[in-house]
């Protein structure tokens, strides 16, 4: 048996490992297949960069998010290990040509599933050997998920043409209906996958809302919150151009350091923001949902949503950015009424409408290398007529729909909002501590400001003002050596 | 970058230009319109300098300007400077000074030398710090490559000494203390982040923009200034920069055309495979980029049709339009017409 502590130790200098962690290694190394939910910062990376090092073979991992597959290679590297590679669409043909041509130079390989349906990758692949194969965000291979994937469908059959590695699924949160829909989406069988489901409770994070009358009060309750909060925040929003608007007006209004982030940002602007956060050269970041997974930043101590997040699954998800060093946190949603019809809208643009998709199926030469069509085109390729397609969109709508009106009913609750969200997830808190739990058992809104002086500390790593003197920086990089 | 400062600097108080033009030579589209407004308004240097970045809408930039009574516009774009225009255009130059060294960015891909100087100084940093735990920049696979190839080679040479002695070097050289804490602060590294461009601009009270373009322009310095040193350890990171003069494919037409012994356009068309009009646009693509005497003029141009172009041409022939020299010189075709106007114009820059 594999002394697993000490293992850790050796590769990653961690003394111990987070509840679950342990679990899965060994359900790995007994040669089980493994679906894991682990919370957000749970360290679902460390579990294949760890099994990678103890058994020197070439782990697989499957990424859906292209723009922040280069944060995760940036991660893997942070964490110690060199021989990290990810093939993507958004690089250029003789950088791929490249990268597949010294494949076997890599021992982490990450492949969008898009990526990973193009003969010629998969073949490339299918010539390494694999010793771990990874389904990240297994989620997206749900159609009953948001974040449905039509590419993810066919990693049952890849896996099959891999000759079955062994196989390890992840991700933050999902229901039972989803878990059984990644299952038997991935050929596996209920009894043959061993099955790891932590707690979604965060303890340490305390649950808030408030409904605003309208926009502007919206946006005054947001500046004082902003001015008065201790430590670190993120607040997220579901349009990239109100990060900027609103990260500008804070920047006016307050005293706090606030920058705008998202998706449609360069990298080198990208990797400057995640590093003035880590370093805590700024206080806040405005982002959209971007932002978070490649930042290992635990002292964050609020997440303020501005807007809707899109569901119940990725609100936890969201909220689980703070407080990762477990101690207290904050995670505050605002509402004002009218922000019901922006999700609506935001719904409505992405789900097809009828004329549109009656004109793809009379032309579906245009469904041909347009990302947008995506799901149409994986309908159409499998033979569902008009209607049935037009039939599995109204209820990925109503689908939608009910679940904003879930995220309605978190918001207007008027009992405990932990019991509330996790009744989502089939889970039940034993113990509830009144004190320090949500806004139903005590006058949050009444008393934050004694909360934040009470609960929320500001760390002193984050209180350093970065030199702009070009004599102290260049002393500063370079540690000089006789 | 903002566009409508980069008009500003750009622009003229005494010549109309087209904001379309300007927008495509700073980005680089290599058409021979592009080049030959390029050649016009003296700014062939600067063909492509800012490729890299995204400039936004002529129209909306345009219409900024002339709201705020810097810049009067007619019809197609075309912008003229006010005296206030020219005003805030001495200040952003005064800003940029000496804005010609921003030519070195047209010729060498100053921002990919950027971004490798600046991973360089995070890995050399962290590791003399002996750090390997921290998030590296992502450059491009190709230079991520070059950046670790590098780095292997050299670590041995006590890169931090040599990197605080260059930048000491440098930065105390540029003798401006703003300009070296503006550089300074584009380095990320151990315990220091950088700062964005709007970040210094709250703090220097400067445009983002002129911030980037002193960068561009500070990098440039260094890149020559390290080009010179055959003994630096960033040779490497220097490498693969050189921007072509003119596309592979005008060269090649060009060169063609000066190696055949009896140089005639057709041929050139039938030999690479070609259409005629696109041997003339590489022919004028040569004509623009090279010197006056490294372009065989008098063979394209015979002696009369010169006599006649002289004859016909008004004061301005930069200005000349085909339209009005067709109507003088029947048989004149817009090659000979284009030759011409750039042979006085190159003529006229020598004089
Ligand atoms: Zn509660």
């Amino acid at each position: 048996m594999i002394d697993l502590t000490a293992e850790l130790h050796r590769y990653l200098g961690f003394d111990s490992f987070r509840p679950g962690q342990r679990e899965v290694l060994e359900n790995l190394f007994a040669g089980r297949d493994t679906l894991a939910i682990l919370p957000t910062g749970g360290g679902k990376t460390l579990l294949y960069q760890l099994y990678g090092a103890i058994t020197h073979q070439r782990v697989v991992i499957v990424s859906p998010l292209i723009s922040l597959m280069q944060d995760q290679v940036s991660r893997l590297q942070y964490l110690g290990s060199k021989r990290v590679v990810a093939i993507t669409s958004a690089m250029d043909f003789q950088e791929r040509a490249a990268i597949l041509r010294n494949l076997n130079h890599y021992q982490y390989i990450y492949v969008s599933p898009e990526m990973l349906s193009n003969r010629n990758i998969f073949e490339m692949i299918a010539r390494q050997s694999i010793g771990l194969f990874v389904i990240d965000e297994a989620h997206c291979i749900s159609e009953w998920g948001p974040d449905f994937r039509p590419d993810y469908l066919r990693l049952g059959r890849i896996r099959h043409q891999l000759e079955n590695p062994l196989t390890l699924m992840m991700t933050a949160t999902a229901t039972q209906r989803t878990r059984d829909d990644i299952l038997n989406r991935m050929g596996f069988t209920a009894t043959g996958v061993k099955q790891l489901v932590l707690p979604t409770n965060r303890s340490n994070i305390f649950l808030s809302a408030k409904i605003c009358a309208n926009l502007p009060e919206k946006n005054e309750q947001l500046e004082t919150l902003v001015k008065e909060l201790n430590g670190a925040g993120i607040i997220y929003f579901s349009s990239k151009k109100q990060t900027e608007q609103i990260a500008a007006m804070l920047s006016q209004k307050t005293d706090k350091r606030v920058m705008a982030y998202h998706g449609g940002m360069d990298n080198q602007r990208r990797f400057l923001i995640q590093q003035q956060f880590m370093n805590g050269d700024i206080d806040i970041v405005c982002a959209t949902s971007a932002f978070g997974m490649g930042i290992d930043k635990e002292n964050v101590r609020y997440v303020i949503h501005y807007h809707l997040p899109d569901n119940i699954q990725s609100y936890v998800q969201e909220i689980g950015r703070c407080g990762r060093d477990q101690q207290p946190s904050l995670a505050i949603l605002l509402y004002e009424p009218n922000d019901q019809y922006l999700q609506q809208n935001l719904i409505a643009n992405t789900i097809p409408e009828e004329q549109l998709l009656r004109y793809l199926y009379q032309h579906p030469d245009k469904l041909q290398n347009n990302d947008a069509f995506r799901v149409i085109k994986y309908y159409y390729d499998i033979g569902k007529t008009v209607d049935q397609t037009l039939a599995i969109f109204d209820q990925a709508k109503s689908r939608r729909i009910g679940e904003l009106n879930a995220l309605i009913q978190y918001i207007y609750t008027t009992g405990c909002r932990r019991k509330l969200l996790l009744q989502h997830f089939d889970e039940t808190v034993e113990h509830v501590d009144p004190e320090f739990c949500c806004d139903f058992h005590t006058d949050f809104w009444g008393n934050w400001r004694q909360f934040n002086q009470q609960y929320l500390k500001s760390s002193e790593t984050d209180q350093g003002v970065q030199s702009t003197d070009w004599h102290q920086i260049i002393d500063k990089l370079f540690l000089l050596k006789n | 970058m903002d566009l409508s400062t980069l008009y500003l600097i750009f622009g003229d108080a005494n010549q109309d230009r087209r904001a379309k033009a300007i927008k495509n030579i700073l980005d680089g589209r290599r058409t021979v319109s592009n080049l030959y407004w390029g050649l016009e308004y003296g700014l062939l240097p600067y063909f492509g300098a800012l490729h890299d970045f995204d400039l936004g809408d002529e129209q909306a930039a345009v219409d900024t300007l002339n709201k705020a009574g810097l810049a009067t516009v007619s019809d197609g774009l075309l912008y003229r400077l006010s005296s206030r225009g020219v005003d805030q255009q001495n200040q952003f130059q005064a800003s940029v000074t000496p804005l010609n060294e921003l030519a070195t960015v047209a010729q060498y891909d100053i921002v990919r030398f950027s971004r490798r100087f600046i991973f360089a100084v995070q890995v050399v940093s962290e590791y003399s710090y002996s750090n390997n735990r921290y998030y590296p920049q992502t450059i491009g696979f190709f230079d991520d490559q070059l950046i670790k190839r590098w780095f292997i080679q050299n670590k041995q040479r006590n890169l931090s000494n040599y990197f605080h002695q260059l930048l000491q070097q440098f930065l105390s050289g540029l003798e401006n203390d703003q300009l070296a804490d503006i550089f300074a602060a584009s380095l990320t590294g151990h315990g220091f982040s950088g700062l964005t461009e709007d970040q210094l601009a709250v703090q220097t009270d400067l445009e983002p923009t002129i911030i980037q373009l002193n960068w561009l322009k500070l990098y440039s310095r260094l890149f020559l200034l390290l080009n010179k040193d055959p003994e630096t350890p960033l040779q490497l990171l220097l490498t693969g920069l050189t921007k072509p003069l003119m596309s592979g494919s005008a060269k090649q037409t060009f060169d063609l055309f000066v190696s055949v012994r009896q140089p005639d356009p057709a041929t050139i068309a039938q030999l690479r495979k070609i259409k005629l009009t696109t041997v003339y646009e590489h022919l004028i693509e040569a004509a623009i980029e090279l010197p006056l005497e490294q372009f065989p003029y008098q063979r394209l141009l015979h002696k009369q049709t010169i006599t006649n172009l002289r004859q016909a041409a008004p004061v301005n022939v930069g200005e000349w339009q085909f339209k009005a020299a067709k109507a003088q010189i029947a048989d004149l075709q817009f090659f000979e017409f284009r030759l011409f106007q750039i042979s006085e114009r190159k003529k006229g820059d020598n004089d």
